[in-house]
């Protein structure tokens, strides 16, 4: 008897399998499954440009329409990438054009994207979709232009933090009149000025308009007109919030903001000034996100502000909040989720006497039951906040602590701040991301390596006393996906120790750290289903083995060594009559 | 490489040699990629603190703004071997001799700008808003209150 289930079955079944997560696993089932799961699959997402091979995708699955793809790795958005390193969506486009000409969204993430890319685009595919463009570079507005001019039904365009070649506004003006399908649009990134005109009759003919973040270019009485058109949407952007009104168009303003049901989610507010903090009131208590990093806002005008957001779940704002004002949102914010708050003085140089500490941080975990999610700049640290924070909130997945001052101790006890991280780590079970800083010894990461048994992704700077710290991490943590690592003492033997471990990564970045270039050789060798690559600005041939390399990135990959390395990044397959001398290496 | 539990320099191997390597008692944490950059945002290569590029820019403008308003104007003053620094308020200064005049007595050292390679005396650098670190005298007083973000009394030899 045939106990298959008809595929027909199974594809009906699978049409109810959104996460991937569960399609990789019914892909593992047997072949039969594997190939059914692969014609049914729409959205695919690659999270590593050089781990697979466009072709190999577009083999895998021909019904895709919806392509995710990231290229450079994390640190590349601290400037720890030199240009010209890689990830490059060019070839992508260039396959799925002939591969998959029904495809209609594609997200890039860390990628450099050419004018040329957009182009191409453009012209494949017919029923493009969305585009969404995430810390992306290589391009100017004439390819934004392209897209508008020839995308008839464009849902999304989102310029998400991109370095673009800015040649003007014109590009706005580009999108027909017959284009009426936008969803979606931010181009937050741009720095010239769109025409108004331009802008307004764009959103009059776009009903469905959701979504909208404007430049800083766009003027506080042009977004009072804009609003006045779209009073339906969800999530706003503003442009700059510091011209000077006159009583009419501040009042007409806050009409255009009260008449805002659905909004949601506000960003944007450069500049705001403080008498215009006012007008957000009316949309405060339905917003459930708010991103105040460019607002320059002292703590009381903060205050008034977030008192009001009481179904607020996602706030980013800069460290002028204030001890004060986190106590502020610690019990008007009850709905909070995920906090970030960013340096106001990104060297240290407090003119306006920030009094932003671990208190502040210590009080949201207090009365916010949901916070599960965390990225805190702050100047130094304590253990003992960390304790109180980890037994708050056990339910952390994500816990980024950023001690600017490096090596900073625990300045109570002047103590590393082992004990702080293991209680985080110890008492937070679903820690998926955690990024670690100040003093800390191998302590610290033995704690890691024996309780983060759910954490993905790790990143480290300026930590450690050894080998050993590496070590426990390598072979302690159990899910560990993505390790970064910047400026920490280790060497040669955790890394060829743990090798094994690498395969089952996305990927380890170390730069700044004490890998010898023999050991990245010897690497090389006895992993040959990862890139290892060395990316040093110094010739690597005339270096001897025991010498230290600025930077390795080493990922696991099926495509084998990628043909677009430049000059400065090395690959055992650069050079692979150079013999190895053991005696080299640590 | 020496133990992180006192104040050490990390070992950075990648180090313009303009700059002075970095001190017990203030990192300096640009690391220079000296690699040709295609993009001009990406000019000022300061990696520390680890914040995307836009927030960084937004920043710099801020401080800038902040100078219009303040009188005052503190920077922080590190001498190479000492962990400990002080905070100096420039605007008290009348130009660079009553400045090294102070410090000199701060210190208890001889602190010149500078000039002669003297082994006996320290030299007074500063950082300057690019994050670059710079000999001090070099330009008008005024420009130099414009631009000064730290002071650093290093040793002779270093620089």
């Amino acid at each position: 008897m045939d106990l298959r289930l008809p595929s027909k079955v199974l594809e009906h079944i699978l049409s109810f399998v959104d996460s991937n997560e569960d399609r990789n696993s019914v892909s593992l089932v047997c072949k039969s499954w594997f190939e059914t799961e692969r014609r049914t699959r729409k959205r695919v997402i690659v999270r590593n440009c050089y781990a697979v091979t466009p072709e190999a995708v577009a083999r895998r699955f021909p019904e895709m329409r919806s392509l995710t793809l990231k290229g450079k790795p994390h640190f590349a958005d601290y400037n720890l990438v030199p240009d010209g390193w890689g990830g490059y969506a060019w070839p992508w486009i260039e396959a799925m054009a002939v591969k998959c000409p029904s495809l209609e969204e594609l997200r890039l993430k860390r990628m450099v994207v050419t004018d040329e890319c957009l182009e191409k685009i453009a012209a494949s595919f017919k029923d493009f979709k969305v585009l969404v463009l995430t810390s992306c570079e290589g391009f100017s507005t004439d390819g934004l232009a392209a897209i508008a001019v020839a995308c008839s039904n464009l849902r999304e365009l989102e310029l998400r933090e991109c370095i673009v070649e800015d040649l003007g506004g014109d590009w706005l003006s580009y999108f027909p009149e017959t284009l009426t399908s936008l969803v979606s649009l931010d181009f937050s990134c741009l720095d010239s000025e769109v025409k108004l005109s331009d802008l307004e009759r764009l959103v009059s003919r776009s009903p469905n308009l959701k979504s909208l973040k404007l430049n800083r270019a766009v003027s506080l009485d042009a977004l009072g007109s804009l609003l006045r058109l779209a009073p339906q949407l969800v999530e706003l952007g503003t442009g700059s919030f510091s011209d000077k009104l006159d009583q009419e168009a501040v009042s007409k303003l806050s009409q255009a903001f009260s008449e805002m049901k659905e909004l949601k989610s506000l960003s944007g507010l450069w500049d705001v000034l403080p008498e215009y903090i006012p007008l957000l009131y009316s949309v405060c208590p339905g917003l459930t996100s708010l991103n105040l990093s460019y607002a320059t806002v002292q703590m009381p005008n903060l205050v008034e502000l977030l008192t009001r957001c009481s179904n607020l779940q996602k706030l980013w704002v800069m460290d002028l909040i204030e001890d004060k004002g986190l106590e502020v949102v610690a019990s008007s914010c009850k709905e909070l989720r995920e906090l970030r708050v960013f340096p106001s003085g990104a060297e240290g140089l407090n003119d306006t006497n920030v009094a932003m500490t671990e208190q502040g941080l210590v009080s949201v975990s207090e009365g916010c039951p949901n916070l599960e999610s965390v990225l805190y700049f702050c100047v130094q640290f304590t253990n003992a906040a960390m304790i109180t924070i980890a037994r708050n909130r056990p339910n952390l997945k994500c816990f980024r602590l950023c001690v600017m001052e490096p090596f900073a101790p625990d300045h109570k006890t002047q103590k590393p701040l082992d004990e702080g991280f293991k209680a985080i780590v110890e008492r937070c079970k679903d820690l998926q991301r955690l990024s670690v800083s100040g003093l800390l010894t191998d302590k610290a990461f033995e704690y890691i390596g024996t309780h983060g048994k759910k954490l993905r992704m790790l990143s480290i700077a300026f930590a450690g006393d050894s080998d050993l710290m590496l070590h426990h991490l390598l072979s302690g943590c159990e899910s560990l996906n993505k390790l970064e690592i910047r400026d920490c003492p280790f060497g040669d033997t955790a890394l060829l120790e743990n090798a094994a471990k690498l395969e089952t990564m996305r990927s380890l970045w170390m730069s700044s750290c004490c890998v010898s270039f023999g050991a990245c050789k010897l690497l090389s060798q006895k992993m040959p289903k990862l890139n290892v690559e060395v990316i040093d600005e110094h010739p690597l041939e005339t270096r001897p083995d025991s010498s230290p390399v600025e930077r390795i990135y080493i990922y696991r990959t099926l495509a084998g060594p990628r043909l677009d390395m430049p000059e400065f990044v090395w690959t055992i397959q650069k050079n692979p009559e150079i013999g190895v001398s053991h005696l080299a290496i640590k | 490489m020496e133990n992180s539990n006192s104040y050490s320099p990390y070992s950075s191997s990648s180090v313009d040699s303009t700059k002075p390597s970095p001190s017990e008692s203030s990192v300096n944490l640009s690391l220079s990629l000296t690699f040709p950059s295609t993009s001009s945002q990406r000019e000022t290569s300061q990696d520390w603190p680890p914040i995307k590029p836009r927030l960084r820019d937004t920043l710099k403008s801020l401080r800038l703004r902040q100078r219009g308003y303040n009188t005052a104007l503190f920077v922080k003053v590190y001498m190479e071997g000492v962990p400990i620094g002080r905070k100096l308020d420039l605007s008290t200064f009348s130009g660079y001799k009553s400045l090294l005049e102070n410090l000199s007595h701060m210190f208890d050292t001889s602190v010149i700008s500078g000039g002669t390679r003297d082994r006996k005396h320290h030299v007074l650098t500063y950082q300057d808003k690019d994050g670059d670190w710079m000999m001090v005298g070099d330009i008008p007083w005024d420009m130099f209150l414009e631009t000064v973000r730290r002071l650093k009394i290093t040793r002779p030899e270093r620089c």
